[in-house]
């Protein structure tokens, strides 16, 4: 699974990383994102209901998304 | 050429009424009511006069109105005052961080909000609980449905958030103490209203000597000022209240044709004055600039606007995007071209920044 490190970058960056990346994946293909920013986690919510994918925190700093749809 | 500007932040110049009788009131209300002078009596009467306008006004007992100041120093009278032996507190998700300081030194509850904003009632027993209840949200506008939350809780003891709603929301029949901000109605800044409507739940968590009627100082001119800006603003409300909802569709309707906008909280269950929408990949503070460079000022709730680097905890408990947010505040006297050039500006720097 391909890894982004975000740690250090502040919002909106981590979640611009992360939908930089997922536009290049298919539906089912999974990847870690590492942020510390407090916003992440919020706005990783937001970010699956607008873009249809979903999100499993595995620790404080860690999520891991998977691609569900094609967008 | 000349430059459109707007002002769409939550702040705004007082009631040109109240700015007009400003000058009157430090020259004939200087004196101190409680004192029996010739001047001391003439500033009595003219607080009484103040009191009971805005009694008048609010729809309430002239007795139940205690002005204070600063206005955030009422929640912990209004909350503070109404505990009970044992104190324990329900309140919202989305309720100011004055509410949650008062949470944490003392057993709570709090109510979690759904995606459009609105509290998600719970059946509790906890009648010696104070339930403290926003009317409406001071970053996204969302009205809450009190009644039906005062009933699914059961508490007899509840504070009314009145802040932001001021005099656009009635308030609940049923309520013990509930607070308003000057600033609501076009009032002067830092003066609150706190209504003790039920004297008998409540008592002053200040220390003090006389447990009768509270009198806290507040400035007289300030008052008298605040006493004409809500006479006035009383009568405009409904014509101020049509045209904001105008505008709010406007906004709406053009933001909504943006990609991945994501707006919070529908219009209809929304105080029509007040907007927050966020943009997807957007970073707020930059935004913030870029609109304030075309002459438009805006709020934000996004974290890098914050001081502490925390992002809205009302747009996270609602699970609404936190960062590329702006918060547009439609106050009397704003004008079409000001809407159209906001639109605009919005649009073009939300494309600018995603580019």
């Amino acid at each position: 699974m391909k890894e982004i490190d975000a740690r250090g970058l502040r919002c909106p960056q981590p979640i611009i990383e992360l939908g930089k990346e997922v536009s290049f994946m298919h539906a089912g293909d999974q990847v870690m994102l590492h942020s510390d920013d407090p916003a992440t986690e919020p706005d990783l919510v937001a970010w699956s209901r607008m873009t249809g994918n979903v999100f499993d925190k595995k620790s404080k700093d860690s999520f891991v998304i998977t691609k569900l749809s094609e967008r | 050429m000349v430059r459109v500007t707007g002002n769409f932040q939550s702040e705004s110049p007082l009631h040109p009424k109240a700015f007009d009788v400003l000058h009157a009131a430090f020259d004939s209300g200087w004196a101190d009511p409680a004192k029996l002078s010739q001047s001391g009596a003439k500033a009595r009467q003219l607080k009484n006069n103040a009191l009971e306008s805005i009694a008048s006004s609010l729809s309430v007992g002239v007795d139940s109105v205690v002005p204070i100041s600063p206005a955030s120093l009422g929640y912990y009278l209004g909350i503070q005052g109404l505990f009970a032996d044992t104190p324990t507190l329900i309140h919202g998700a989305t309720d100011r961080k004055d509410v949650f300081a008062i949470a944490t030194k003392i057993p709570h509850n709090v109510l979690k909000s759904a995606l459009d904003g609105k509290l998600i009632p719970e059946n509790t027993t906890a009648k010696q609980s104070v339930l403290a209840l926003q009317i409406a949200n001071a970053e996204t506008g969302v009205i809450q449905e009190c009644d039906a939350i005062i009933s699914s809780t059961q508490s007899e003891r509840i504070f009314l958030d009145a802040t932001t709603s001021g005099i656009r929301v009635p308030l609940s029949d049923q309520f013990s103490t509930a607070l308003f901000d000057s600033k609501s109605w076009y009032g002067p800044a830092e003066l609150g209203i706190l209504i003790i409507k039920k004297p008998s739940q409540w008592s002053n968590p200040l220390p003090h000597l006389n447990a009768a009627h509270p009198n806290f100082d507040v400035s007289l001119p300030l008052l008298l000022a605040s006493a004409v800006a809500l006479e006035n603003f009383t009568s405009e409300v409904k014509t101020a209240d049509s045209q904001a909802r105008k505008f709010n569709e406007q906004l709406r309707s053009a933001f909504s044709q943006v990609a991945d906008a994501d707006i919070a909280g529908p219009l209809e269950s929304s105080l029509a004055h007040m907007l927050s929408v966020s943009f997807l990949n957007c970073n707020g503070e930059e935004l913030i600039r870029a609109l304030e460079s075309d002459g438009y000022s805006v709020d934000s709730g996004s974290a890098c606007t914050a001081d502490n680097l925390q992002p809205s905890h009302v747009l996270a408990a609602m699970g609404v995007l936190t960062h590329g947010n702006i918060r547009i505040t439609i106050h009397p006297g704003t004008t079409q071209a000001e809407i159209d050039g906001l639109i605009k500006s919005v649009v073009i720097n939300v494309n600018r920044s995603r580019a």
